[in-house]
This record gives C-alpha cells, sequence and structure tokens, in this order.
C-alpha cells in the first residue's frame, strides 16, 4: 500500500503534465471539415476482431496489423463507428501490441458535422509510422445498450433471449486484406444467428464451437465494407443499466475518516413481464427453478476495512441487506425491495465509511495525495454498465491546489473541475474536485483515481475555531436575554 | 408554608442564586429525559414518519420547504381526491408545517444543513421537552411549593398519555399543539393574576399560534369563558379579570381569523359563542362596576344584578335563536358528537370509524396515567384548600378535561396536562409534609403551636377539613414510612411509563416487527415494498384506489393520485369507494372506470395473521357505502342468516362476490396444498376454489402479502365484456398472453 | 260518511271468499276508508291474504309482530308505537289516497298461519308490497323486507325507508304530536322548584357556597368521569355478566371492554386511593396528639398501599403481560 502510494504521487505529478497536453491539443484540432474522409494512407494487413457478449454490455476488442502505404509517415489511424455506436462507446484503449512499454495511445471522437452517420475514432500513434512499416494495434471499446430482448415480453418462469446487430466484417476505413470475427455468449443455447456463403474450404459461415461463433477469415474487403448479421441468444440474467452513479467521496481530516455514498439510478433493459407479477408463482419459483432474469441481489465487495455500511431508497431504509467486514474482506450484499424484472426501475442509495489511511498519504512536500478506486460498483456475474458516472471528491474545506490522475481511459471522461461544497459548519465551503465520465463498465472498477492537494495548517483550524466563536456567541446572548428577562419581571 | 426545606434553605440567603442553578439544571435534565424517552422508535427501527396522518404533514412540509411560504398557502393539490382535488392550503392548519419550515431555514443559516425528514422526525419530542417547561412554569403559579413544578415537568415529560401522540416519528398536530396548550393557560394564569395587559396579548399571540395548529383550539377557546363565568358566578368579577380576558378574546380573535381554515368561523358557529357571550356579558359588568360604585345603594345593586341575570339570559336565548334561524352554524358534527355521544354514530359513520373517536374505558386511564389517575382527585381537592383564581382553573379544566377524555380516547391529550398538575400539587405537599428534618413539639391544646401561617390558613381556607390548624408530623417513623412509600410509587411510575412507551406507543405501523425463532428482529416492511414499486413502475399519474386509510402514505410515498386519503371532507366520495369495493366486479368496474383508476390497493393480513387488514375494516366501508346508497348495499347482506361475519366457505354470496373480497383472496389458496388454505388473521380455513377476477388483474404482491395491488383492465379490445374476455383466456392463456398484453406492458420511460 | 258501516260489514263479511272476486281497485278503496277510520289497519289471516293478492295497483305496508307480552318481544312492543305513529300520520296527510299505500298490522295472535306459511321465527317484521300492476308496478310482486338490524327504529327512519320504496308518489311526513303533558309538568316542576328554593333560600345558600359540597361533587364527577362512566353510557355495556358455570364475572376481560360495575369498583378504589391521599396531606398533620396521628399516618399509608397493589392487580389482570405488581397482591 505505502509504496503503491509514494510510486502514485510521482506518478501524479509527472502524469498531470500529460493528461493536461492532451486535454488541450484534443480540444484545438479534433474539429475537421464535414466532407472529411481519412485518408487511405494504411492498410489492414491481418485483423481479427473479437466480440464478447458474456456481460450484459459488448466488450470488443480489434487486433489489426497495419502498414502504413504512403510515401510520408503517417500518426493518424481513423476507426470508423455509426453514430449511434458513438453515443454508446465506451471505454476506448489502445496499445501496441508488440511493446507494451509505449503505453496507451491517445484516442478520441474526431468532431465533425454530427449529421452523417459515419463518425470516426482518431488512434494518434506515439511516433510516425514510417512509409511501409508495420504496426501491430490492439484497439479494445465496449458498446453499452447493445442488445434489445427478444421477444419483448416474457411470462415471468421464462427463459430470457436477447438480439443484436453487427457487421461480419469488421468496419475499417482502410482496405483489409486479412479479416475474421469472433462472436463469444454466455451459453451454447444460440437458437438463432445469420448464415453466410463461405468461402475457401468454409462453405458455410458462420462455424460453431460450443458457446462460440467464428466468422471468416475472409479475404480483401475495400474500405467500409459491412456485412450485418444478426443473432439471437439466451441471457437469463438481469440486464443490469446504471443509467446515473453519483458518487460522492468525503474525506475528513479531523475524523480520519474517508466516507463514501453511492446513488445508482439502476434499470432492467431485459425483456418485460408479459403478463403482471405473480407472487404466487414468484415464492414458487424460488424452490423449483432459482436462476431468472430478475434481479434478486447485489454484491458489493468493497476495501478491507469498509466499516458501517449502510442502504435506502427514496423512502427510508431497506432492511434486506447484508454487511460482512473482516480481515479478508468487505461484502455488501443487499436486495431491492422487489424482484427487478424487465423494464422496472428501482434506483437506490449505499454508503459506508473507512478509515482515511487506508486512502490518504501525506508527501514530503507536505501535500496530500489521496488515492482512491474510481469506480466501486457490484460485481455481478452478468456485468453492469454505467452510462453516466460522476465522482465528486470532497476536500476537506481550505484545500487548494488541487490536481489528479485516473487510470481510466482519458477519452471516457467528459468534464472535470473544481467546485465548492457546502455542508455542516462550513463558511466558505469544501472542495470539490467533481469528474464526469460516461459509458463505463464493472471491468473499470478498481482502477484508480489519485488526488493530490495542500492542505494549510490554518485551514485545518477554521472549523475549531468558528465554532468555538460562535458558541460562545450564543453563551453572550442567552445571558445578555437573561438579563433583561430579569429586570422586567423586577419591575413589577 | 414553612414546612418546606427548600425554604429554609433559600432563607439561608447566599443558596438563592444556587437553587436556580440547581432549578434550571433539573429542568433541562427533565426536558432530556422527556425527549430521550421518546427516541425507542428511532433506536428500534428507523428515523421514519409514524402512520397516516404523518405522511401527509411531512409531505405538506416538504412542500412548504420546497415552494415557499406563499406558494404553500395557496396550494390546491390536484394529487388527492381525485377528480375533485382539494384546495389544501385553505384546509389544514399550517402551524406546524412552518414551524419546522422555519427550524429547517434556521438550522441552514447556521450552516447545519439538518434533513427536513429528521426535523420532522425529530420534533415532536424536542417540543415534549418543551411542553415540560411549560408545565413546570403552569404549577408555579399554582403554588408556593416550589417542588411541585419540578414534578409537574416531570411528570408531564414521561406521561404516556402524551408520549403516545409525540413519540419520535408521529409528526402530527398534537406534537406543537400540546405545548401550545399549555403555555397558553400557563400565559392566561399570568395574566389574571396580575391583570396585565401584556400578559393578555402573549396568551392571544399563542393562542393563535395555537389556533394555527391544532383543531383542538377550541377547547381553550371554551374553557377560558368558562372559567371566567365560574368566577364571575363565585362573585370574584375583578377588572383583572376583565383585562385579561377582552385583551386575550379581542387579539385571539383576530389572530385565529388569519387562518383560512378558521376564516369566520370565531364569530359564526357555536362552539365559538360562549367565548364571545362571556366578551359581551364582561363588558356589561364592568359597566354595572361602575354604576355601582358611583351609586351605593342596596336596592339599586339587587336591580342591577337582576339586570346583569336577566341580560344573560337574554343573550342566551339570542343565541338560541339566531342558532336555530340559521345565523349561526349549529354544533358542527364533531364537536357535537362530543356531548349528543349517540349522534356520530348514527349520523356520520366515518368519524364513528376512527379508533380515536372511541369512548374511553378505564384500562386506557390507568394504562395512559397510572398513579396519577389517583392523585388527580387529591391535587384537586387540594385546590380547593385555598380557591384562588388559578385554582378554579385547575378545577374547571379537570372536570371537562376528564369528561371530553371519557368520550374520546384521542383528549386523553388535553386531559394529562391537568393531572400531571394536580398530581404534582398532591405529591409536593406530601413531601414538604413529610420530608421534612423538623417536628413539633407535642403540646395539648395550643393551636397557635401550628405557626401563624397556619393559622392564617386555617381562617382563610373553607373546607371543612382544613378547619383545624396545620400542626405537622411528630414521628420520623411516620416520616420515613410515607416517604418511602412514596419513592416507591414514584419508580413504579418512571418503570410504567418506560414500558408502555416501548411496547406501545413506539412501532411505527409502517414497518412491523416480528421476532425470529431465535429472537433475532425481523422486519416486516411490505408496506414501502408495495409503495417503492408503485413509485418507481406506474405511470406517474397513475390513480390509486384504496380505503381511506392509506391515502396519506401513498401520496407521501408512493407519490401517486388517490382517491381518497385520511382528510375525509368529502363523505360521498369516500362512500363511492366503499361501494367500488362492496359491490359485485359488473358494478365497480364502471365507477373506477369512471373515476379513471389504474389500480387498486388493498391490505391483506391474512398470510400472516395481521389484524389491521382491509377484511376487518370492510364493515365500516358498507357501512359507509350503505349512508349514500341504501338500495345498493346492504350492511345485512354481509351477515349470515345467523348474524356472523365470516370470510370462510359459509360467506353470504356478497361478500363472495364483493371486489374487496376477490382481490384479498384471489390466488391465495394457490400458496397452499388443495383445501388446507388459511386465513391465519381469521382463523379459518377457506374454500377450495378460490375467486376469479375478470375486470382486474394482479399487478403486484408484497413480500408478505400484506400489500396487493391490481391493475385495472382497459376495456376489452375485442369489445367483449370482461367476464367472457377472461373465460377464453382461461381457456388458453398462452398464446393470448403474450399477444394481447405484450405490448402494453412496455412502459419503458 | 254515513254509509260507511254497512259497506265495511258487507265487505268484512265478503273478505275471505269474495278476495279473488273483487277488483284491486275495490280493494284499495275498502282498506283505505278502513284505514281513514282507524290505522294501521288490523288483519286477520284472510284479511292478509285478500289484501296482498295479486294482481293489485296499490302498495301494502304490513307490519307482523307479536304484542302479546307472552312472546316477551320487547322489540315489537316498543317499534308498535312508532308504527301507529306513522301509519297515522301518513294516512292523515294523504286522506284522498293519491299515494296509493295501505299500513296494516298483522299480531301473531291473530294471524298464525300467516306466519306460519311466511315461516317466520322472527318479530316484528316489516313488509312492503308492491303494486304488480298500474302505473307504479314494480318487477316482482314478492315483498320488500325491512330488517330491524339495529334494535328498533324510529318513526322517521322507516318512513324514510317507505318513500325510498314510493317514487314518485306524495309522501306524507311523519307529524308526532306535541306532548302537552310533559311540557305542563315541566313547567310546574320548574316554577315549583323555583319558588321552592326561593321560599328556602337562605338555606339553600350556605350549601351553594359551601367549599365542601363542591369538593365533593367535583371529585365524584372526575372519579366517574376517570373510571370509565362515559364509556358505559355510550356503549350501553351489561352491568355484570354471568361466567359459563352460573358465577358472576365482575371484570370483563379484554383492554377494551368492562362491565358497569366494574367501572363502580374502580371508582371506589380511586375513591379510596385518593381519600387516604387527602387525608396523609391535610387531616393527619392536623392531628394534634401525636400517638394518634402516628397510628392515623400508618393506617392510611396501609390501606393506600394494599389498595394501590389490588388496582394493579385487577389491571394485570385486564393487560396480560403486564410485568409490574406490589406485594401483596403479586
Amino acid at each position: 500500500m505505502k509504496t503503491s502510494a509514494v510510486f502514485s504521487t510521482f506518478l501524479s505529478l509527472l502524469s498531470l503534465a500529460s493528461a493536461a497536453s492532451s486535454a488541450r491539443d484534443s480540444s484545438t484540432s479534433t474539429t475537421l471539415p464535414a466532407t472529411f474522409k481519412p485518408p487511405q494512407v494504411f492498410k489492414n494487413l491481418n485483423l481479427v476482431h473479437v466480440i464478447s457478449a458474456e456481460k450484459n454490455y459488448l466488450k470488443e476488442s480489434i487486433n489489426v496489423l497495419i502498414e502504413n502505404i504512403d510515401k510520408a509517415p503517417q500518426d493518424e489511424y481513423f476507426l470508423p463507428f455509426t453514430a449511434d455506436q458513438m453515443s454508446r462507446l465506451g471505454g476506448v484503449e489502445v496499445k501496441d501490441r508488440k511493446d507494451a512499454t509505449a503505453g496507451l495511445f491517445v484516442a478520441e471522437p474526431v468532431e465533425f458535422d454530427q449529421e452523417s452517420d459515419i463518425q470516426y475514432l482518431r488512434i494518434r500513434l506515439p511516433k510516425p509510422l514510417a512509409p511501409g512499416a508495420q504496426q501491430t494495434l490492439g484497439i479494445n471499446y465496449y458498446l453499452l445498450k447493445a442488445y434489445s430482448p427478444l421477444p419483448v415480453a416474457i411470462k415471468q418462469e421464462e427463459q430470457q433471449y436477447l438480439t443484436f446487430t453487427f457487421s461480419a466484417y469488421c468496419p475499417s476505413a482502410y482496405t483489409t486484406t486479412k479479416q475474421k470475427t469472433d462472436v463469444k455468449f454466455p451459453s451454447s443455447n444460440i437458437p438463432d444467428y445469420t448464415k453466410l456463403p463461405g468461402s475457401g474450404d468454409i462453405q458455410e459461415f458462420p462455424q460453431k464451437q460450443g458457446s462460440k461463433l467464428t466468422y471468416g477469415p475472409f479475404d480483401e474487403k475495400p474500405a467500409g465494407a459491412v456485412e450485418p448479421v444478426r443473432v439471437r441468444f439466451e441471457f437469463n440474467k438481469p440486464v443490469n443499466h446504471v443509467s446515473r452513479l453519483e458518487r460522492d467521496i468525503e474525506v475528513s481530516h479531523w475524523g480520519g475518516n474517508v466516507a463514501f455514498e453511492e446513488r445508482y439510478t439502476l434499470y432492467h433493459r431485459g425483456a418485460n413481464l408479459s403478463s403482471l407479477f405473480n407472487r404466487v408463482k414468484w415464492q414458487q419459483s424460488q424452490y423449483y427453478q432459482p436462476t431468472t432474469f430478475a434481479l434478486k441481489e447485489i454484491k458489493f465487495p468493497l476495501r478491507v476495512g469498509s466499516v458501517d455500511a449502510y442502504y435506502y431508497d427514496v423512502i427510508g431504509n431497506v432492511s434486506t441487506s447484508r454487511f460482512r467486514s473482516n480481515k479478508r474482506e468487505a461484502l455488501l450484499e443487499i436486495k431491492p425491495r422487489y424482484p427487478v424484472f424487465g423494464g422496472w426501475k428501482y434506483p437506490f442509495t449505499i454508503g459506508w465509511n473507512s478509515d482515511a489511511k487506508n486512502f490518504l498519504r501525506n508527501t514530503a512536500t507536505g501535500g496530500f495525495v489521496l488515492n482512491v478506486p474510481f469506480l466501486e460498483g457490484p460485481r455481478q456475474l452478468e456485468g453492469v454498465e454505467y452510462e453516466q458516472v460522476e465522482v465528486r471528491v470532497i476536500l476537506p474545506e481550505g484545500a487548494e491546489n488541487v490536481k489528479y490522475h485516473t487510470s481510466i481511459p482519458t477519452s471516457s471522461i467528459t468534464e472535470a473541475g473544481v467546485q465548492i461544497h457546502k455542508t455542516f459548519l462550513d463558511t466558505i465551503g469544501r472542495t470539490a474536485l467533481v469528474i464526469k465520465a460516461r459509458n463505463l463498465v464493472d471491468d473499470f472498477r478498481d482502477r484508480e483515481l489519485i488526488v493530490s492537494y495542500d492542505y494549510p495548517f490554518m485551514a485545518s483550524f477554521r472549523k475549531p475555531l468558528v465554532v468555538f466563536g460562535s458558541a460562545i456567541a450564543v453563551f453572550m446572548s442567552v445571558w445578555a436575554v437573561g438579563n433583561v428577562k430579569l429586570d422586567f419581571e423586577t419591575k413589577k | 408554608m414553612s414546612a418546606d426545606p427548600l425554604h429554609a434553605l433559600a432563607s439561608a440567603g447566599k443558596a438563592k442564586s444556587t437553587r436556580s442553578v440547581l432549578r434550571v439544571v433539573i429542568l433541562a435534565l427533565i426536558a432530556g429525559a422527556a425527549i430521550a424517552s421518546r427516541l425507542f422508535s428511532v433506536i428500534r427501527f428507523e428515523s421514519i414518519i409514524h402512520e397516516f396522518d404523518p405522511w401527509f404533514n411531512f409531505r405538506a412540509t416538504k412542500y412548504l420547504v420546497a415552494h415557499g411560504f406563499y406558494k404553500f398557502w395557496d396550494w390546491f393539490d390536484d394529487r388527492t381526491w381525485h377528480p375533485l382535488g382539494r384546495v389544501t392550503g385553505g384546509t389544514l392548519y399550517p402551524g406546524l408545517m412552518v414551524t419546522s419550515g422555519v427550524i429547517y431555514h434556521a438550522l441552514r443559516a447556521l450552516t447545519i444543513p439538518v434533513d427536513i425528514r429528521n426535523i420532522c422526525v425529530l420534533l415532536a419530542p424536542g417540543f415534549s421537552g418543551l411542553t415540560a417547561i411549560a408545565a413546570y412554569l403552569l404549577t408555579n403559579e399554582m403554588t408556593t411549593s416550589n417542588s411541585a413544578g419540578l414534578l409537574a415537568a416531570a411528570f408531564m415529560g414521561i406521561a404516556p398519555g402524551y408520549i403516545s401522540r409525540s413519540v419520535a416519528g408521529s409528526y402530527d398536530n398534537e406534537a406543537i399543539a400540546i405545548f401550545l396548550l399549555v403555555f397558553t393557560f400557563y400565559l392566561w394564569i399570568k395574566a389574571l393574576k396580575q391583570g396585565s395587559m401584556l400578559w393578555g396579548a402573549l396568551c392571544a399571540l399563542f393562542y393563535g399560534y395555537m389556533v394555527a395548529s391544532w383543531g383542538g383550539y377550541a377547547f381553550i377557546t371554551c374553557l377560558l369563558p368558562l372559567h371566567a363565568f365560574v368566577l364571575i358566578c363565585m362573585g370574584r368579577y375583578s377588572t383583572r379579570l376583565y383585562v385579561s380576558y377582552t385583551t386575550w378574546y379581542a387579539l385571539g380573535t383576530l389572530a385565529s381569523m388569519q387562518i383560512p381554515f378558521v376564516g369566520f368561523l370565531p364569530v359564526k358557529t357555536s362552539e365559538h359563542m360562549p367565548a364571545l357571550g362571556i366578551f359581551g356579558f364582561l363588558q356589561l359588568l364592568a359597566f354595572l362596576d361602575y354604576v355601582r360604585s358611583a351609586i351605593p345603594s342596596r336596592q339599586f345593586q339587587t336591580f342591577l344584578w337582576v339586570f346583569a341575570g336577566g341580560s344573560f339570559g337574554l343573550g342566551l336565548a339570542a343565541l338560541a335563536i339566531a342558532t336555530s334561524a340559521g345565523f349561526i352554524a349549529p354544533w358542527s358534527g364533531r364537536f357535537y358528537s362530543l356531548w349528543d355521544t349517540g349522534y356520530a354514530k348514527i349520523h356520520i359513520p366515518i368519524i364513528a370509524s376512527v379508533s380515536e373517536h372511541q369512548p374511553t374505558a378505564w384500562p386506557a386511564f390507568f394504562f395512559d396515567l397510572n398513579m396519577l389517575i389517583w392523585l388527580f382527585p387529591v391535587g384537586v381537592y387540594l385546590c380547593f384548600q385555598e380557591l384562588a383564581d388559578q385554582h378554579v382553573f385547575i378545577v374547571v379544566y379537570a372536570l371537562f378535561g376528564s369528561y371530553f377524555a371519557g368520550v374520546m380516547v384521542r383528549l386523553m391529550l388535553t386531559l394529562t396536562p391537568v393531572v400531571c398538575v394536580a398530581a404534582a400539587i398532591a405529591v409536593s405537599t406530601l413531601l414538604d409534609i413529610y420530608l421534612t428534618a423538623k417536628s413539633p413539639k407535642p403540646v395539648e391544646g395550643q393551636p397557635a403551636d401550628g405557626g401563624d401561617g397556619a393559622a392564617k390558613k386555617a381562617v382563610k381556607s373553607g373546607l371543612k377539613s382544613t378547619s383545624k390548624p396545620l400542626i405537622g408530623v411528630y414521628g420520623l417513623y411516620s416520616k420515613v414510612a410515607i416517604v418511602g412509600a412514596l419513592t416507591v410509587y414514584l419508580l413504579l411510575f418512571v418503570l410504567h411509563c418506560t414500558w408502555v412507551t416501548s411496547n406501545a406507543y413506539s412501532s411505527p405501523s409502517v414497518v412491523l416487527a416480528s421476532r425470529l425463532p431465535d429472537g433475532s428482529q425481523h422486519i416486516i416492511d411490505d408496506y414501502r415494498e408495495a409503495y417503492q414499486w408503485l413509485r418507481q413502475n406506474t405511470r406517474e399519474d397513475a390513480k390509486i384506489m384504496s380505503w381511506w386509510d392509506y391515502g396519506y402514505q401513498i401520496g407521501g410515498m408512493a407519490d401517486r393520485p388517490t382517491l381518497v386519503d385520511n382528510n375525509t371532507w368529502n363523505n360521498t366520495h369516500i362512500a363511492t369507494v366503499g361501494k367500488a369495493m362492496s359491490s359485485r366486479e359488473e358494478v365497480s368496474y364502471p365507477i373506477m372506470r369512471q373515476h379513471e383508476v389504474d389500480y387498486v390497493l388493498v391490505v391483506f393480513g391474512g398470510l400472516l395473521g395481521y389484524s389491521g387488514d382491509d377484511i376487518n375494516k370492510f364493515l365500516w366501508m358498507v357501512r359507509i357505502a350503505e349512508g349514500i346508497w341504501p338500495d345498493e348495499v346492504s350492511e345485512r347482506a354481509f351477515f349470515t342468516p345467523r348474524g356472523e361475519y365470516r370470510v370462510d366457505g359459509d360467506a353470504t354470496e356478497t361478500m363472495k362476490n364483493s371486489l374487496m373480497y376477490k382481490m384479498s383472496y384471489y390466488n391465495y389458496n394457490k400458496l397452499f396444498p388443495p383445501g388446507q388454505a388459511m386465513d391465519r388473521m381469521r382463523g379459518v380455513r377457506l374454500p377450495e376454489v378460490g375467486p376469479s377476477l375478470s375486470t382486474i388483474e394482479e399487478a403486484f404482491t408484497s413480500e408478505n402479502w400484506i400489500i396487493r395491488i391490481y391493475k385495472v383492465k382497459d376495456l376489452d379490445n375485442l369489445g367483449r365484456d370482461h367476464a367472457s374476455a377472461a373465460a377464453f383466456d382461461r381457456g388458453h392463456k398462452k398464446k393470448k398472453a403474450t399477444k394481447k398484453r405484450g405490448p402494453r406492458l412496455l412502459r419503458v420511460d | 260518511m254515513r254509509w260507511l258501516p254497512s259497506f265495511l260489514s258487507v265487505s268484512l263479511l265478503a273478505a275471505g271468499s269474495l278476495a279473488a272476486r273483487k277488483s284491486s281497485e275495490e280493494r284499495f278503496k275498502t282498506y283505505h276508508a278502513k284505514s281513514l277510520s282507524s290505522t294501521p289497519v288490523k288483519l286477520g289471516d284472510s284479511t292478509y291474504r285478500e289484501l296482498t293478492s295479486t294482481p293489485r295497483d296499490y302498495t301494502v305496508a304490513v307490519l307482523l309482530t307479536a304484542m302479546d307480552p307472552r312472546f316477551g318481544c320487547q322489540m315489537c312492543r316498543d317499534f308498535g308505537p312508532e308504527w301507529d305513529l306513522l301509519s297515522r300520520s301518513w294516512v292523515n296527510g294523504d286522506k284522498a289516497g293519491e299515494s296509493r299505500i295501505v299500513f296494516g298490522t298483522l299480531d301473531f295472535a291473530d294471524g298464525r298461519d300467516i306466519f306460519m306459511s311466511l315461516g317466520l321465527q322472527t318479530a316484528p317484521v316489516l313488509f312492503l308490497y308492491p303494486p304488480t300492476v298500474g302505473p307504479h308496478a314494480a318487477a316482482s310482486p314478492d315483498p320488500i323486507r325491512y330488517d330491524f338490524t339495529s334494535g328498533a327504529q324510529q318513526a322517521e327512519q322507516v318512513h324514510s325507508w317507505v318513500a325510498r320504496h314510493l317514487p314518485d308518489r306524495p309522501h306524507p311526513p311523519v307529524k308526532r304530536p306535541i306532548n302537552w303533558v310533559k311540557w305542563i309538568s315541566t313547567f310546574v316542576i320548574l316554577s315549583g322548584g323555583l319558588t321552592a328554593s326561593y321560599v328556602a333560600w337562605p338555606y339553600i345558600l350556605p350549601i351553594i357556597q359551601s367549599r365542601t359540597v363542591w369538593a365533593a361533587v367535583t371529585l365524584i364527577s372526575i372519579l366517574l368521569f376517570t373510571s370509565g362512566h362515559m364509556f358505559n353510557h355510550i356503549r350501553n355495556v351489561p352491568y355484570v355478566a354471568g361466567d359459563g358455570k352460573g358465577g358472576i364475572r365482575y371484570f370483563a376481560n379484554g383492554f377494551q371492554n368492562q362491565y358497569g360495575l366494574e367501572t363502580q369498583i374502580v371508582a371506589a378504589m380511586y375513591g379510596i386511593l385518593a381519600l387516604s391521599g387527602i387525608s396523609l396531606a391535610i387531616k393527619v398533620p392536623r392531628i394534634s396528639d401525636p400517638k394518634a396521628q402516628g397510628v392515623a399516618v400508618f393506617v392510611w399509608a396501609a390501606i393506600l398501599f394494599v389498595m394501590y397493589s389490588f388496582l394493579i392487580s385487577i389491571f394485570r389482570g385486564k393487560n396480560a403481560g403486564y410485568p409490574f405488581a406490589l406485594p401483596p397482591f403479586m
């Protein structure tokens, strides 16, 4: 822990610069003319597109060997998406498959006219690729709200089936010589999927091994070639969608305590109930066939050392929760008030405390460094997707010179800033660092958020002084009033 | 009272300040105890609003805090009494909400942003602390013994009769009203004793506050004039009385008329007439008094008195005529039912149906007041010793308080303060006599030995029993015996209060607690489960039909429009719901359609043995409906020929076909092996085949089946009537179910 | 109305046999005439059948009752006068018989067969036979039954019920005759009392002005109220109830109900407790003889203690699970 903290301090100090720089030029130079077409300067020699539909979001990874077929060295590789996909795209991470030391490449959406259906994601290679040179890119990203249930409404004891559409040819802005697409499913029960005429020794695509479909390999395809494919598969688990997560992290130096509170707006995107909820059937199904697509329980593995967790919703405390906290684990298991079926909502709030020394370090320069997980959502088999995440780090009153670094993909952070948060006994208000992110998934839980700030010695004494002073004032006034009253009575 | 040890201390001179400090400290401790003893429910469950009415007050308070005072003042609430709506701003007592609103903003200003819910939950305990202090002040006006005030404060703080309506979370008007009641009385006594206009004005001010807070203000409105009248009859008319009463009445009436809900009632309705009459009578007396002082002549005086009596009688007659002629509204239902106790049962079943309007059996008195109940007469008797004006007040208050408390359980609340005061006087007298170090020297014969103070009292006291002078207690043993016994009683009292509070008055009827086999507490949270489901998974403006008891909770927790709620201002509308519940589906479906009902909510305790369910309240629905539609609904038809009220196989056809019965037991028998379905509440076996529903369908049922929600079907797509459509579905469900109801359920938002 | 008696005799002779042949119009005339002379018409088996025979174009309201003290039907005797009052004021209000209703009474004594045929065990029963022909004809000829669920009814309530079933016809209101005797007697008593009090004023005055009297009155009424007297008054509870085995139960079990005697016992106990409290507070310290005082203290204290413990024990009986107790009644 200590080493990591020390490391993180240095990391933060140096990385802030880079983050800042990337922020700057992304703000300046990503606006392109409406008539923009990516120059045909690259060629995809070999491309493997892996789509994983195991969780209730799509995890896609494109491993592509690219070659610069232009005269000049190039450093901008474009990846096309439909506008709709772009809005649901998140957690883009690009790296060089060959050398891990290169770190993550900068990848951000290109902004040009919103009308056009094709939007581009620009990947900046760290150093320009010389003509004829080759490089292997590993591109990982997630697509949220990827599925739609089919049938739309089922009985509460029936199985749930989801469906989604993708292109058998990986969408690319460049000519692709050789490619194939793998699709992974949670179970081998895949009733229907589009079949394509085969090529070469394979007479029909896709090939199905267990819970995996393979389209391809295909031979050379021009830029922008698409072959829509639709699959329908069994997914008898809840399709959890958190449309908004507000996560507050409040640091108290006097209390030596870090308080977490998370407000979820949970929504089940799965199949609706064809006939309304029937308690009898539900209670029976609990015995006979416990697997259901309704959300019955949510598990939050918290950091070890978390204490006094709470769980409530709009109308008060919810008693159906268990919290185990000991040396090895701190597990919060909560049950919704009612089983959440498709189309049902269940917003709720949880919170817990933890000792500050698990997260807080002070640096040699007298400042402080806070190292907390950016995201601590539930860990569910079926996964959880977050459309909007707002993390607020509330620092003590008078904290200044706030810098942050986080290890979640920079492209998912929409905005970040420092605000003032006023609460108990605050005179000037507390410094709050607010980070807004979008389209995250639970794979990113435990990505760390490092905040460094200075907390002057005098600032730490503001509150006690204020309280003391006001108390004195109150006593004085009471005394005065008492005297007045006395005089008034003696008058008679 | 030379026997008073504290006085002895006081006479030591410098001890005075210490005594006042001591008193303040003790008072603070008492207030603390009063608050602490009301926190059981918060500790056991959570900081939650209790019962039914508090949920409306809470909702109104949130509205006030959110939209500001003026919006609140003319707030038309279209989410209740659908489709009528309710002019909430003009039909409530705003005092409670405004109070907590002010506290809320004050704390904000002090940079202590406390959640409004917590303020509402803790308001009642906080004010109970103030009530204790008010009781202290009031009692100090009654007697010279210092211990009396403190005892009264302590009694007031922990007497169950008051705790019953002021535990943490019972956020109701009474929460602050009792404090205002006691404090107004204190100010009244103060004004009367000093004949001071200032105190009179203060009294009027707090009277106004009281009027803004609770309908029970009429108790003050009737008690003060009565006190004045009794004083006059005792020939105790004085300028002090004149000044204090006129000040109070003039200002107080003006203040009360500022409340929209009260408006011009103070000059229009009978329950306010005594105050007005006495006001006029006092003017007359003042005039006569002046004349008498001017012309000292015996006959003339007698003539004057006759004149006074005559004019008083005339006034009464005029009042009677005006009432019969309809210039003055006769006694309104609730008040009238206090006098003519049979009235409500016949004419206003809705009032009779409320449990807290039932008469009080003696165990309730003992339960709520324990030993105070027999100390109370002692204190009243002691008031007769020196019958000063304030003692007359206590006597009058005691009489009427006990009468009202006997007629209505709820009015135990107004009795408790005077009981506490009287009992405190009694106990303190005993203590003053027996808890003193010095004993008189046994000298026979000379009453002068009793001390001159006692002699004086013996002279002026009119009671036969106090004709002999006060001597004091000789034996040490007797002192020890009495003091010891008193201590035992007091300790027992404290134990009793704690026990009652923790067992009887501390459960927030929203959350039920049960014990698991291993003795651990298990919380049954069905109400909120269902309300949360409604709140999250139904349309924002889905109309919910339920019996009026749950209207406020649905409005507060589920945030959905309701047809009727606990503000039972429209009997017909309630009767409509009652009719829909107690008639056959074919009858009630049109009613529900006409009122745009989307969901019907019933409470069913059969699985858990929960007594407060709708089947047990059903007869009231029937009665209230019968009051409006005697031909269509008949209570008789729900009783078996042998006059039993049954729900099992032998239930009458009307019962079995009533919507309420069907909704309660629909699908219930599927939970048991065939033929084994038991209603654990009524303890009866249910028929083999459960009821079938055609015009509504089960939408949600909470975990323990306490709340069952049904969805009212649309008109059938194929224009069939629901019965046949339902029959068709039962025939082959699979195909139709998904096709017919699939798209309508897509309520994704 | 000279021809009336003869007509009556004829009709009465003919009644049983001619019933079938008589048209409903005539029947109504007959019985309306009867009711003009004396209403409600006193019916027997035959007249009852005739009156209610179909077709009829008028309404019949019959009270089947058992006035004979042998049957001990309290409700019948309570409701009888009300019924007479109702029918009388109705008929007087509608001499022309526009409302086309006949009020009748059938006593069990002279109508056994009817009771048997209708299979009636209980009395009183009020039947309303709707007309089967004519403008107001009802769907079914069967009578509508008024059930006396909540005790004997007032004439007004029954009137409203009848009126409900006779739409668009005149409903003469119930006229209660002024009870002159009552008024006069009250007036006399009142004036007498006034004069008496005026004469005896010097003797009454001290009583009125005596604090002790007032104190006694106040205390007694307080004790009454706080011991649940109003509950008895409103719920009119039984004075005592017998337990199964011939004995008497003085205390109702259950927190929410009580017997009359029970409340009086409780009131007495409160009284004794209060009395001992008062004497300890006022009488005892005024006893000049030390020994007497000592004795008094201990006696009163003992009474207080025992009585209180007894009270608590009774309360425990009412409220199961009440944990506290004082010796000796543990």
